[in-house]
């Protein structure tokens, strides 16, 4: 069959998703704070120049903007840095969406030159503009900064929910996907929450405000959090318009997935509580140490959010087009003939390791740990965070072979198995090894001839029985229909 | 391929890579100013510390964080395009070369902050030695990112088989004998960049020597010549031939062309005393011929180190690419942004309060 092999790289103990988590939910927060920072600086010039507040010219002049610059130039390495990992992670997702939405990725490119060419002119020449101008600035960099998350959020919100592009094809339909604008909309409002509670850090930290501009100040920026009262009817919409699988996992379908949700949700009702009843309805004063712990409740929460974003997509990374470990899923009925390991151009590292048999590298032992390197790493560890040898502890090697062969159905987030009965075989003798400790020898698993055709004829029913969809499918295509 | 580029390419392909080439001049304009620049910067106050410095070394340390933003935005573009055009073997070097690889974005935050902390009245108040340290951190940086894509680009170029040994042995560092005469055309052909566009911001500001800056672009000019000398010795056949096939012939040529333009140019504005805009039009335009010219030539000797059977391989997928839509989308928003970006320009040289006042009260009164 023909596939394209990448090689692939050992994270160690951290699982490859955490890498690029992590990376993402910093990204995320800091694009967030540059994207309302700008709105922000946009509604504090407005109210400095219309003689609303004296305050607001002193505050723009301060710290804020120079961390409004720090931000969107940080934004848009991590950005790059997002790029990078996704390759690491996983070249032929990001690949996919290259060729899907390169014209979308190169038009949100030219919002970056917009943002960056406006951002440094606000900075370094807005103190000397006219007002008007200085605003007009603000409002570029603002719009520009928004739209490059309006093109990106369309791309990302692709891969939970395809949508009609899974018939037509068609850009649009795709771009404009059913999560396209809950999600838009939540971002927008989570970018000004970011960049208010910054600033009321910040409006308490810097010096020369007297109590009363202080005050002052606090309540101005409070009212860019006002819209944080649509944040659950968004919430609701985004949900609604999730896969019905998808809405499982986080309906206590899988509890990690559950428990970020509640997370991210119990972060933004004690932010947006405090925002909505406190600071605009009691106008109460917030001082630096209440604002940067709100700040980092906001953080819990975009880290609670970004961290179900990318897990309700399981067993995809782009729903129905491509699974977690890089396999399409009408590639799975080939792979279980023919398997992947036999064209795999990359050799094992760490193969003089392995136990050997005749002189040679234990064969079997040496398919599994290809098989897990193709199907598995992406994932999960050898010994790490979500390690394959731990989640299977307890099973013994016939309970691997059957839950393995029918993974799918076992736990609906997992991808089928993608390969023949000796790969599965070999992953189950390698996680048996791991398991005990990688002992220096390991038996040879065909020795006994009779013993290990019936064993391989016994996963082959297991997996017929399992089938090569997934557990979940949104339609059953017409020739699948009773096949299982 | 026996036409000049991108004649003699299927549409996809030449469309794909012309856009490429187009915004990778766009990125290299910027990055030559960042190279050499920092370089200049690091030299300066190695040189003097932080006591005084001359106007060419102002406008650098004002301009240079800004030039980085731009080098890393105007990057984004051609990347993009790149992973259309050479997915498998972009993808495939970035993996091999992993953690070395994804440290020149640490390492590029690091050297973007140096340029702030350079810009900084703290470091004004402190030792010259301190400001003399912190100087070399970004021309330290922006090598390293420099060498690491060389490093990746020439690795990407190797066969399948040769991806296989190297993964093998783990080692996340590539050296090729091309390396370095590679790097450095590259390095001292960023001088005469460096050197124009700080002659067209000292025209703007009316200030500049023009002795000075024709010397440095000559020197520039020079070393330019001598490192394509050691390339030329250093590499093998295929890639000597690749700057004089059909493909690449005729650019090859007028970027020859534009060092003599360069040349004389630099000639002119020494001999006049002068940084005249019209002067100046001329090392421009041989810069763009040679700048132009020497990508095109690049890509040509990428397409020939991958050989016609792998290169050829590559169009299907260029031709699945060009089926998405969203081009005109692109065109659009480009034109509008261009527009846009022009405005912000407009907008600082037309609005300061200072010209208002003058607008409002012309006599000072």
């Amino acid at each position: 069959m023909e596939a394209v092999l990448y090689p692939v790289n050992d994270f160690g103990p951290v699982m490859k998703g955490l890498a690029i988590g992590g990376l993402g939910i910093f990204h995320v927060f800091t694009a967030h704070f540059a994207i309302g920072g700008g709105m922000l600086l946009c509604y504090f010039q407005w109210l400095a120049m219309t003689g609303r507040s004296k305050s607001a010219r002193v505050f723009l002049d301060g710290y804020f903007r120079y961390l409004v610059l720090i931000s969107f130039v940080t934004g848009a390495l991590t950005g790059v840095a997002m790029w990078f990992t996704s390759i690491q992670v996983s070249p032929v997702t990001i690949g996919l969406m290259v060729d899907e939405f390169h014209w979308l990725w190169a038009v949100e490119w030219t919002f970056f030159c917009l943002e960056v060419v406006a951002g440094y002119a606000a900075f370094k020449y807005g103190p000397q503009l006219t007002d008007r101008a200085r605003l007009a600035l603000l409002a570029l960099y603002s719009f520009a900064a928004w739209m490059s998350l309006f093109w990106i959020n369309g791309i990302l919100s692709f891969q939970l929910t395809p949508g009609a592009w899974l018939e037509s094809h068609s850009l649009w339909d795709a771009f404009l996907n059913p999560t396209f604008l809950p999600s838009l909309f939540y971002r927008t409002i989570a970018a000004l929450v970011v960049a208010a509670l910054v600033a009321m850090v910040l409006i308490n930290l810097a010096p020369g405000f007297s109590r009363n501009d202080r005050e002052h100040l606090v309540h101005r920026a409070a009212w860019l959090m006002s819209p944080m009262i649509l944040m659950p009817i968004l919430g609701i919409w985004f949900v609604a318009a999730m896969p019905p699988d998808s809405r499982e996992w986080i309906m206590g379908g899988s509890i990690a997935m559950t428990l970020m949700l509640n997370i991210a949700v119990g972060a933004s009702a004690l932010v947006g509580g405090y925002a909505l009843i406190g600071l605009i309805r009691q106008k109460l004063f917030i001082n630096g140490a209440t604002a940067t712990v709100l700040c980092v409740l906001a953080f819990a929460a975009t880290g609670g959010g970004e961290f179900v974003r990318e897990g309700v997509r399981k067993p995809y990374t782009m729903r129905e087009l491509l699974y977690s470990n890089a396999v399409r899923p009408e590639q799975v009925a080939a792979l279980r003939q023919h398997g992947l390991t036999e064209i795999d151009p990359y050799p094992l590292r760490g193969e003089d390791r392995l136990p050997k048999i005749d002189g040679q590298p234990h064969v079997h032992l040496r398919t599994g740990a290809i098989v897990f390197r193709q199907q598995c790493s992406v994932c999960h560890t050898t010994a790490g965070v979500n390690a394959l040898p731990g989640l299977t502890k307890g099973w013994d090697a016939e309970m691997e072979r059957q839950n393995f062969a029918k993974l799918q159905h076992l736990k609906p987030f997992m991808p089928p198995f993608a390969g023949t009965p000796t790969e599965l075989e070999s992953l189950v003798q390698f996680v048996e090894w791991w398991k005990q400790g990688r002992p220096d020898t390991w038996p040879d698993t065909a020795a006994a001839p009779q013993e290990y055709a019936e064993r391989l004829a016994r996963i082959r029913h297991w997996l017929d029985e399992a089938g090569t969809r997934p557990a979940l499918v949104r339609t059953v295509p017409t020739d699948a229909k009773g096949g299982r | 391929m026996d036409a000049p580029f991108p004649f003699g390419l299927p549409l996809p392909t030449g469309f794909y890579l012309t856009m490429y080439l187009v915004t990778l001049v766009i990125h290299v304009v910027f990055m030559n100013y960042v190279l050499a620049g920092t370089a200049a910067l690091a030299a300066a106050y190695l040189r003097r510390g932080n006591r005084g410095a001359g106007e060419s070394t102002f406008i650098l340390k004002e301009w240079m964080p800004f030039m980085l933003s731009g080098a890393i935005t105007a990057g984004v573009a051609p990347l993009l395009f790149l992973q259309i055009l050479y997915k498998r073997e972009y993808y495939t070097a970035n993996l091999l070369l992993f953690n070395r690889w994804m440290a020149i974005l640490p390492v590029l935050i690091v050297g973007f902050y140096a340029l702030y902390l350079l810009k900084s009245r703290w470091l004004t108040r402190r030792a010259g030695w301190l400001a003399a340290a912190l100087a070399v951190v970004p021309i330290l940086c922006v090598a390293f990112t420099g060498y690491s894509w060389t490093e990746n680009h020439l690795l990407s170029v190797r066969s399948p088989a040769f991806w296989g040994e190297f993964y093998a042995t783990r080692a996340q560092v590539y050296y090729d004998p091309q390396l370095l005469p590679r790097l450095l055309v590259w390095a001292v052909g960023s001088v005469p960049s460096l050197v124009l566009v700080l002659a067209w911001q000292h025209w703007y500001r009316g200030t500049g020597h023009p002795g000075s800056l024709a010397r440095a672009a000559g020197i520039g000019l020079a070393l330019t010549c001598g490192a394509a000398a050691w390339y030329y010795v250093a590499t093998d056949d295929a890639t000597r031939g690749a700057f004089v096939s059909p493909l690449a012939a005729p650019y090859f040529a007028s970027a020859c062309l534009g060092l003599l333009l360069q040349a004389v140019g630099w000639g002119w504005v020494a001999r006049s005393q002068s940084l005249d805009g019209r002067k100046l039009l001329v090392p421009s335009v041989g810069l763009a011929l040679t700048v132009g010219g020497m990508t095109v030539c690049r890509e040509a000797v990428r397409i020939a180190a991958l050989g016609p059977e792998r290169f050829e391989a590559l169009f299907p997928g260029h031709a699945e690419a060009f089926g998405k839509g969203g081009l005109f989308v692109f065109l659009s928003f480009f034109a509008v942004n261009a527009a846009l970006i022009v405005l912000v320009f407009w907008l600082v040289r037309h609005h300061s309060v200072a010209n208002t006042v003058q607008k409002r009260d012309p006599h000072g009164t």
